[in-house]
């Protein structure tokens, strides 16, 4: 059973990797980057049931922490065109 | 009861899988990106969520279950915090819905016609930015 849920996830990571080359807007590849995200932090899980080693879970938590702060990252950046704070330099000048 | 489990554990992890994969079509398949955004939620919490619990079923009380319901948590709380994010970016920069017209034709329509005043309070800077600087201290060098 676990071979039918890996193959839905890689067949889904194929499409999201096809929207993310595609995407008409940054946005199209930003959902699609973010959907990938979430596609290797279950494939990783999977695999480790199917390989009966479920230590790759510790993998697949991390994987999931990054993921949340790449979006967040890439989401401020386009906000504010950088990533930091605003008037930080004013701040050190005065 | 053993058996059960397993076939509970079968179904979740199947039914995951399709509805990883609906999510994932849906996202090639919709016309504009705010209803791509919603087909890639459906992979994000149902497909996501059948998946873990399938393999709660077979993990049984144990430390790997508490590493699933980490990641469980993890993936539902970012997922809706970055479609929330990617949704106001993509608002903000401009980006128009695909909504019907009185003829039933899609066409980019601003937000404004179906909430007024939203156009205006998106492009209005964010509280973060509005914020004043606190005044210098003078005791500071």
């Amino acid at each position: 059973m676990f071979e039918i849920a890996i193959l839905a996830v890689l067949v889904s990571l194929v499409l999201a990797v096809w929207r993310a080359l595609a995407g008409p807007t940054v946005f199209d590849r930003l959902l699609a980057a973010n959907a990938i995200g979430t596609g290797t932090i279950l494939l990783l899980a999977l695999f480790g049931f199917l390989t009966g080693r479920p230590e790759f879970l510790d993998i697949g938590i991390l994987y999931a922490l990054l993921n949340m702060i790449g979006t967040l990252a890439v989401l401020k950046f386009f906000r504010y065109g950088g990533l930091g704070h605003r008037g930080e330099d004013e701040e050190h000048v005065g | 009861m053993d058996l059960a489990v397993t076939i509970a554990s079968w179904a979740a992890l199947v039914a995951g899988g399709f509805f990883y994969l609906v999510g994932a079509i849906g996202l090639n398949r919709m016309p504009d990106f705010f209803t791509r955004m919603h087909a890639a939620s459906v992979s994000e919490t149902l497909g996501a969520g059948l998946l873990v619990t399938g393999m709660l079923l077979q993990a049984g009380p144990t430390l790997v279950a508490v590493k699933l319901v980490i990641i469980l948590l993890v993936l539902l709380v970012t997922g809706s915090v970055a479609t929330h994010a990617l949704a106001r970016a993509a608002l903000h920069d401009g980006e128009l819905p695909l909504l019907a017209d009185a003829d039933g034709k899609l066409a980019a329509t601003s937000p404004d016609s179906l909430f007024p005043g939203l156009g205006a309070r998106l492009a209005a800077p964010l509280r973060s930015e509005t914020v004043e600087q606190p005044e210098a201290d003078p005791s500071k060098p």
